[in-house]
């Protein structure tokens, strides 16, 4: 397999380097014992470990959006068994020409957003500043304490062909992946301990230890154990699974815009206990969608004061608003000299070569060799895509000149790195690929330095000879191995952390609805599952030529049906009635359908998602295989039967789920809220059903039916018989749903259980001893245990029908509608925030 | 001169709004033909939070928030200041530097960033197609700046139709020039437009006017408005500001509150509101010549 590849790599003529092999065919020193380890357990293990690889992050839920993409959301992480490997004496240079650029980017960010002597002795042009709209003048003479403002520093780090390292991208606003490569490394670290081990792989863990140390630094003076919150722009962020995966392992909150507020000058945290006050915000939003009212006034994902929070030094944000205007790649081309200026040295890793239109003769050079250069703006955005001259017709050639010559300013040129290839695992075999490595590098305020950490991030184009190395188009992730022990022996211990985690007490207002929404949607799909289930049966005993209103105890299922899912007309409708086969496929797999399974299951996933970084990574591998079995159920069931089987497995896999965290969840409100939505849910359906299947009166034997029906619903008919060893009567089925305690899938259990769980949510307000929305509950309570179970079992005298029963359900399920009305006002009316701008004054009309 | 502004805006929402979060551009600084004599600023209900700052421009503003329950938010400035007459007025347009040389000086660091800052394109002063061609013919060959810029105003003066409501906030500023109509600040940013294309720094001024009624009809009382016009960076006379909605060089009848690259940078009011509802909003500002008062006083 190595064989092959040398060989390939000798006569192959690609211009690029390789990262193991040489020119000559032989293997680099530093990747012999991969390369000796991969000859030895050949292309089958290896390809076993690369499926195991990707187990392990499917079922640690790794995933990565990708944008205007249908199936775009939670696309798996993809991860290469075969990792990045830099040697220490490299490894040594890389990490010293990093801390160098980061100390030089930082001194240039202090500069601009403070004196600007740089621009007044020319050495940074005026237009490349002001003309970048990661300039940003609200954050003017706006600094962190002391020296260092920029805290978090990524950059891509590409090979050239002369083997030198080059800085291809640098990224200051609120850089990304460092969460995926943890993860990376800890799938890595389960299918190749030994390999790990063996070639004495550095661990990447310090990084976020020293980063804890600098935000502990940095509020020192006002607090010991500060509040910080990781600001993510929300569950359909490209990274967002990072977000979560941060947040949870570093014990910040996870927020979004929506949780913090502004008041007195002070930013807070929606809590279901009332406002925290929050002292850092980790920001993974873009610097103008951090605040409304001084940036885009657009964006809904910031907080609106929050500029002016940070000006009061009420709240930390990092990185600092503003750092972006570092990413700017006509920057590259003036950093040589502001190395040589700032800090007396020679720039140990260059940039890729830069030219910047704005000085006339660079425009010309970039214009003479275009068909050569990538074109780029130095404002990354979505409006702005770089391109390679190459590429362009000549018309569009001439159009792009006509553009830079608009606004030289915004343009440089750059040469195309032919960046080296390492081995990749590709359909069964190892293939070169270029590959891009992102370096993370860390303000450590302790030593006044930064620290970067040995290892990252590196990704590896899809396709052969193709630079685009994107997670957005497919790139394949690898992790990052920097060999050799530490370098001295007697490096800084590691201090003790001083944050402590604060997740679990405090529980953002939306995260508390989330989880109340993720418990009605995991019952709503139970009961519907249930429910289907029973008519399926009664669908496929029933006679072929029959029709379906003659047939009570099938009509009365499929009625309840309707009813439950809130999918009228559905089968009230009589044209649907004569063909129910579509309308009961629709039910179980059209995830369009407001009320069909697959839409309920889906919506239980998306709350999932959105509180992932409250459940255990167990209950991700169980919400893998939820997902797995919804896109079965939406792809392959066509017939009922399938249909049927396919409801079977779903209904174990979400009650597994509920075990897991009947087993793991902390006695917290997460877990309250949970249960509180999951009974809400059950009680609102019991009383759907049992009003739907009992209420109407029939022949004997269809009512038999339908409450045998009825008690299999809720697994009940076991009970019933064991209980009652009779035959099946009214008072007795009502008796055993409504007011047996000890039955949990009896209506007052159900009652109880929500009752239990709002007792042990925080309590607002002191003065308050008895909750208004236990008083409801309480009324429903009362009203079913003073119930007369004959007189509701019995039918009317003159209309046959049971209105008792009926009114009384009507009258319990208006009161669990009020409980839940009145619990989501008091916990989660924050959430509703929406806020517009205000018009502006009427132009002056003069 | 000395005026009298009282700007009064006034906000309305049907379903209360719950927290609002403004930023405010109207208080006045002193330039140097411009005192200020007395300031001050009311809202209702009162802000739970407050704070004056300088902007990046040099400018004066307020941020506030109310955190409560309301359903009108009023916000009233109030200014007194002294107008003299700008040292620009008695300048011979004709002894001013070719325009060519400021745009090149312009462009070296011998001049600072804070005037440079004003030649750049900007969210509402954008270079759009056609505008050199326009500018050009009033900014000919080694024509001295000053002369060239009181032409440009004069023309877009006579070009241009003073018609209120065919612009909003956000008419692009294409729209402006392909119908030629709009009020002071489409004619400020337009101005600013042809002198950025050609490198020359210009700045919006936001401000007031006094609006005198027709002949024997009296005052009425909110029927000013707010203004805009541009300021001109000239070598030897620094700011020199023109009024092409009124085609003026500006002389003391000019009251400056703001200074930014466009309408965006000095809004005289804005900000966000947690309300679910529509809003309506009231604006009304007079501006009152105090000369009577003092002849009486004498």
């Amino acid at each position: 397999m190595i064989e092959s590849y040398l060989i390939e790599k000798m006569f192959n003529n690609a211009p690029f380097l390789d990262e193991m092999a040489t020119d000559q065919g032989k293997i680099q020193p530093h990747w012999e014992r991969l390369a000796r380890y991969y000859e030895q357990i050949g292309k089958e293990r290896l390809g076993q470990f690369h499926d195991e690889v990707g187990r392990q992050l499917r079922e640690n839920g790794v995933t990565y959006n990708v944008y205007g993409d249908p199936n775009g959301m939670n696309r798996p992480w993809i991860l290469d068994p075969v990792p990045m490997v830099f040697n220490s004496e490299e490894w040594e240079a890389i990490e010293k020409g990093l801390v160098q650029r980061t100390n030089l980017l930082n001194l240039i960010l202090s500069d601009l957003y403070g004196s600007q002597t740089l621009i007044k002795e020319g050495l940074i042009p005026f237009e490349l500043v002001y003309n970048h709209k990661g300039f940003l003048r609200q954050a003017h003479n706006v600094k962190l304490d002391g020296d260092q403002q920029l805290i978090q520093y990524s950059s891509d780090l590409a090979r050239g062909p002369d083997g030198k390292m080059w800085v291809l991208h640098d990224r200051t606003d609120a850089p990304s992946g460092s969460g995926y490569t943890f993860e990376n490394r800890a799938a890595m670290t389960r299918v190749f301990p030994d390999l790990i081990r063996e070639n004495h792989v550095r661990k990447i863990t310090s990084y976020y230890q020293t980063f804890k140390n600098t935000l502990s630094n940095l509020t020192k003076n006002n607090k010991e154990n500060p509040r910080v919150v990781l600001l993510s722009p929300g569950p359909t962020n490209e990274t967002f699974f990072e977000h979560a995966y941060i947040s949870s392992f570093m014990g910040f909150t996870l927020a979004f815009g929506e949780d913090l507020t502004v008041s007195d000058g002070y930013v807070w945290l929606k809590t279901i206990k009332g406002l925290e006050k929050v002292d850092v915000i980790i920001r993974r939003v873009d610097d103008v969608f951090c605040d409304p009212l001084e940036f885009r006034n657009d964006s809904h994902l910031g907080v609106v004061g929050l500029m002016e929070a940070v000006r009061q030094r009420k709240v930390l944000v990092i990185n600092p608003l503003g750092s972006r205007v570092l990413e700017n790649p006509g920057l590259m081309a003036f950093l040589p000299k502001l190395s040589k200026h700032l800090l007396g040295e020679d720039l140990a890793i260059p940039s890729v070569a830069t030219w910047w239109c704005g000085q006339p003769s660079e425009m010309t050079y970039v214009f003479e060799r275009m068909e050569s250069l990538v074109i780029r703006n130095i404002y990354r955005g979505t409006n702005h895509k770089s391109v390679f001259g190459g590429d362009l017709s000549k018309a569009e050639l001439e159009n792009l000149k006509r553009e830079i010559r608009r606004s030289p300013f915004l343009y440089v040129g750059q040469e195309m790195v032919e960046f080296s290839t390492t081995p990749s695992w590709i359909n069964g075999k190892l293939e070169a690929r270029n590959a891009v490595f992102r370096s993370y590098v860390v303000a450590d305020s302790e030593n006044k330095d930064y620290t970067v950490m040995p290892g990252g991030l590196s990704r590896s184009s899809s396709e052969q000879g193709a630079f685009l190395v994107s997670n957005q188009t497919g790139g394949i992730s690898k992790d990052t191995w920097v060999l050799g022990k530490l370098k001295e022996p007697g490096a800084s211990p590691i201090k003790p952390v001083r944050i402590q985690p604060l997740v679990h007490n405090v529980l953002p207002s939306r995260t508390g609805e989330r989880l109340f929404w993720l418990g009605r949607y995991l019952e709503r799909s139970a009961y519907t599952v249930r429910l289907m289930r029973m008519t399926l049966l009664s669908y496929n005993e029933a006679d072929e030529d029959i029709h379906i209103q003659e047939n009570p105890v099938l009509n009365t299922l499929l009625q309840t049906l309707t009813t439950m899912t809130c999918t009228f007309p559905g089968f009230t409708e009589k044209d649907i009635l004569k063909n129910p086969e579509p309308e009961l496929l629709a039910l179980v797999h059209d995830i369009k359908k407001s009320g069909s399974l697959a839409f309920s299951v889906q919506s239980f996933l998306a709350n999932a998602y959105a509180v992932r970084d409250r459940l255990s990574l167990d209950t991700w591998r169980i919400l893998d295989s939820i997902s797995e079995e919804l896109t079965r159920m939406r792809k392959s069931v066509t017939t009922l039967t399938q249909a049927y089987h396919s409801l079977d497995n779903m209904v174990v896999k979400l009650m597994a789920f509920y075990g897991l965290n009947l087993d793991n969840m902390t006695r917290e409100p997460t877990w309250h809220l949970l249960n509180i939505g999951r009974f809400i849910e059950s009680a609102v359906n019991n009383c759907t059903i049992l009003r739907g299947m009992l209420s109407k009166h029939f022949d004997p034997e269809s009512n038999k039916e339908l409450m045998e029906d009825t008690l299999r619903c809720n697994e009940s008919l076991v009970t019933y018989r064991y209980r009652y060893r009779s035959n099946l009567e009214m008072n007795g089925v009502l008796s055993l749903l409504m007011l047996h305690e000890d039955n949990p899938r009896s209506l007052i259990f159900q009652l109880l259980e929500i009752d239990h769980h709002l007792k042990a949510l925080p309590v607002n307000n002191e003065a308050e001893l008895f909750s208004i929305e236990r008083k409801k509950l309480l009324e429903a309570i009362t009203k079913i245990r003073l119930c007369d179970i004959d007189k509701l079992s019995a039918a009317d005298t003159e209309s046959h029908e049971f209105t008792a029963l009926t009114s009384f359900l009507d009258e319990i399920i208006e009161l669990l509608q009020d409980t839940s009305d009145v619990v989501y006002e008091k916990y989660f009316s924050h959430t509703g925030s929406s806020y517009r701008m205000m018009q502006t004054s009427v132009i002056p009309e003069i | 001169m000395k005026y009298q502004v009282i700007h009064v805006t006034e906000y309305k929402y049907e379903v209360p709004a719950t927290l609002c979060h403004n930023l405010m551009f109207q208080i006045p600084k002193d330039h140097p033909f411009q005192q200020v004599k007395d300031y001050s600023c009311e809202i209702v209900p009162k802000p739970s939070f407050e704070v004056n700052r300088t902007d990046f421009f040099g400018n004066n503003y307020l941020y506030f928030s109310v955190e409560r329950l309301h359903r009108k938010l009023t916000v009233a400035s109030k200014s007194v200041l002294e107008l003299s007459e700008p040292a620009w007025i008695s300048v011979d347009p004709k002894s001013t530097l070719p325009w060519e040389k400021v745009a090149k000086w312009l462009h070296s660091t011998d001049a600072s960033s804070e005037i440079r800052q004003y030649y750049l394109e900007s969210d509402h002063v954008p270079f759009i197609s056609g505008i050199r061609d326009y500018a050009v013919k009033s900014f000919t060959e080694n024509r001295p700046i000053m002369e060239a810029m009181l032409d440009l105003n004069t023309r877009i003066f006579r070009d241009f139709a003073f018609t209120p409501g065919f612009t909003d906030i956000s008419t692009p500023l294409q729209k402006v020039f392909e119908h030629k109509k709009g009020v002071c600040q489409d004619f400020a940013h337009f101005s600013l437009a042809c002198l950025r294309i050609l490198g020359l720094a210009g700045r919006y001024v936001s401000g007031y006017i006094e609006t005198l009624p027709p002949p024997g009809k009296p005052k009425l009382v909110g029927s000013d408005a707010s203004h805009a016009w541009i300021a001109v960076y000239i070598p030897g006379h620094d700011w020199v500001e023109f009024d092409a909605t009124n085609n003026l060089l500006v002389n003391d009848k000019h009251i400056r509150v703001a200074v930014g690259r466009d309408f965006a940078d000095v809004t005289p009011l804005k900000g966000i509101v947690y309300s679910g509802s529509e809003q309506e909003m009231k604006v009304s500002v007079d501006v009152q010549s105090m000369e009577e008062e003092m002849t009486a006083e004498e």
